[in-house]
């Protein structure tokens, strides 16, 4: 109030004039933030009502599943201590379960593959499957131009091929080389797993599995080759292995600086 | 009414019926009342061929046999209740299926009633295990004599169960080429063997 008081006012009369203004402006403007949170678009429905139930889907239809959880948030644990080099079990797995090409020719797509590093100094390598890191803030979601490259509500990042026009503006924003594009026709697609010529495709975490509530098909692969590297579970649920883990071992996440929160955590790296 | 099979038919009648009053000899001035009796069951007996032989007439005209139109040619499949009547499904397949793919998609939700691998689960063909692989298949049958082209099946399977898919040139003409050139890249990117 002190910058009113201190100019004169035309008036005459002192502050007593600025004093009466300021009143009747403030209480306009509590009266218009009132009635500007209470809008009412119809009896019982404010605008605020209607884009918080946006989101959530309507019931599933009859004798379907209820559908993609928001409050499950699926991930995997690599543990690159039992992971081994020459092992290539989760690679074909992927090929097996999805229809890939099972000698993939450089034009191929690639969901998932061995990467073999070193650290030159002291000599210590690692071996470890690289596939989609299915990101909490995905930058191939944010790139696409169609909204065909999605987040499904429980984390799995996937290409709706039904939009995608083949643009592959994901593929470059991907750091972790994780899509691929399709260049020629496919004939051999599993009924479960579409696949077609012109469309960009990745890791789907094998969503048809996890649906069924099974897991994804590397996981098993890696379980029945004796490794048991690679856990699969529910990264918001405190109870499930893969949280347990995660918050006793110090597991990282690929490109940690890019913060894109992936899923997918490696241990012992 | 037209058909030339059925006037054939007529004419050829007529001249089998014989006057009532000739074969018992013992009146031969019939009365005009007679002759007109005679006339019109002799009429009557023309039409009741004449309708039969158009009623055979026109079941020689059911879809894909002998008419001038040809019709779809769909073999038999698995059969049974469809999720919908079928006239409804022939208009609607497509909305149903639309709808649905962007809830299994998105959504995640499965096992609903409109999904596209149990149409092709119920009408694949006995003998080539397809909806597309030949020209009576169900899909393809049916799109192809309506000219629409259907483009569910350059991504997904047209075979049920673990079996593998193939396009029906109809469907998609580059689907041999494209098995060729995985042949040639495959040799091309194979090391050479020195002899």
């Amino acid at each position: 109030m002190k910058p009113e008081t201190s100019t004169p006012c035309s008036c005459g009369s002192g502050g007593a004039c600025q004093e009466e203004t300021q009143k009747a402006r403030r209480g306009f403007l509590g009266v218009a933030a009132a009635g500007l949170a209470g809008v009412m678009l119809a009896p019982g429905v404010r605008l605020i009502e209607v884009a918080q139930a946006a989101p959530n889907p309507a019931a599933p239809p009859a004798g379907a599943t209820a559908g993609a959880s928001p409050k499950v948030r699926w991930g995997m644990l690599v543990d690159t201590s039992k992971c081994t080099p020459g092992c290539n079990a989760c690679v074909t797995a992927c090929q097996t379960e999805n229809g890939l090409p099972t000698k993939p020719g450089p034009t191929d797509a690639q969901w998932i593959r061995k990467v073999d590093i070193k650290e030159i100094r002291t000599g210590k390598a690692h071996s470890l499957p690289v596939m989609c890191q299915h990101c909490a803030e995905p930058p191939c979601v944010d790139v696409c131009p169609t909204g065909a490259s999605f987040k499904r509500a429980d984390g799995i990042v996937l290409v709706d091929k039904h939009i995608c026009i083949g643009c592959r503006y994901c593929v470059m924003a991907c750091p972790y080389k994780a899509r691929s594009f399709v260049h020629e026709p496919q004939t051999k697609q599993k009924p479960d797993v579409p696949r077609g010529m012109g469309t960009v495709e990745g890791c789907t975490l094998c969503v048809h599995k996890v649906d069924k509530g099974e897991s994804p098909a590397c996981v098993t692969a890696c379980a029945a080759a004796g490794y048991g590297a690679i856990a699969f579970g529910d990264l918001n649920d405190p109870n499930s292995e893969i949280s347990k883990r995660v918050a006793q071992y110090s597991t990282r996440q690929l490109r940690e600086d890019l913060r894109l929160d992936p899923g997918v955590r490696y241990q012992g790296l | 009414m037209k058909h030339p099979q059925a006037m054939l038919l007529t004419v050829r009648v007529e001249p089998v019926e014989t006057h009532p009053s000739r074969s018992d000899g013992v009146r031969r001035t019939s009365t005009s009342s007679v002759r007109t009796a005679w006339c019109l069951r002799a009429l009557l007996k023309a039409f009741t061929v004449f309708l039969l032989s158009g009623a055979l007439a026109y079941a020689a005209d059911e879809p894909g046999k002998s008419s001038r139109v040809p019709r779809p040619v769909i073999e038999a499949a698995k059969g049974g209740q469809c999720v919908e009547p079928a006239a409804d499904m022939r208009r609607n397949h497509m909305a149903y299926l639309k709808h649905q793919r962007d809830d299994t998609m998105h959504g995640g939700i499965r096992g609903a009633k409109y999904s596209l691998k149990a149409c092709i689960e119920c009408h694949a063909s006995p003998a080539t295990n397809s909806v597309t692989a030949a020209p009576t298949n169900f899909c393809i049958s049916c799109h192809s004599y309506a000219a629409v082209k259907v483009d569910c099946f350059e991504c997904h399977a047209t075979q049920p169960g673990k079996a593998t898919s193939s396009f029906h040139p109809l469907v998609h003409p580059t689907g041999a080429t494209a098995a060729l050139s995985r042949q040639l890249r495959q040799l091309a990117t194979q090391p050479a063997t020195k002899p």
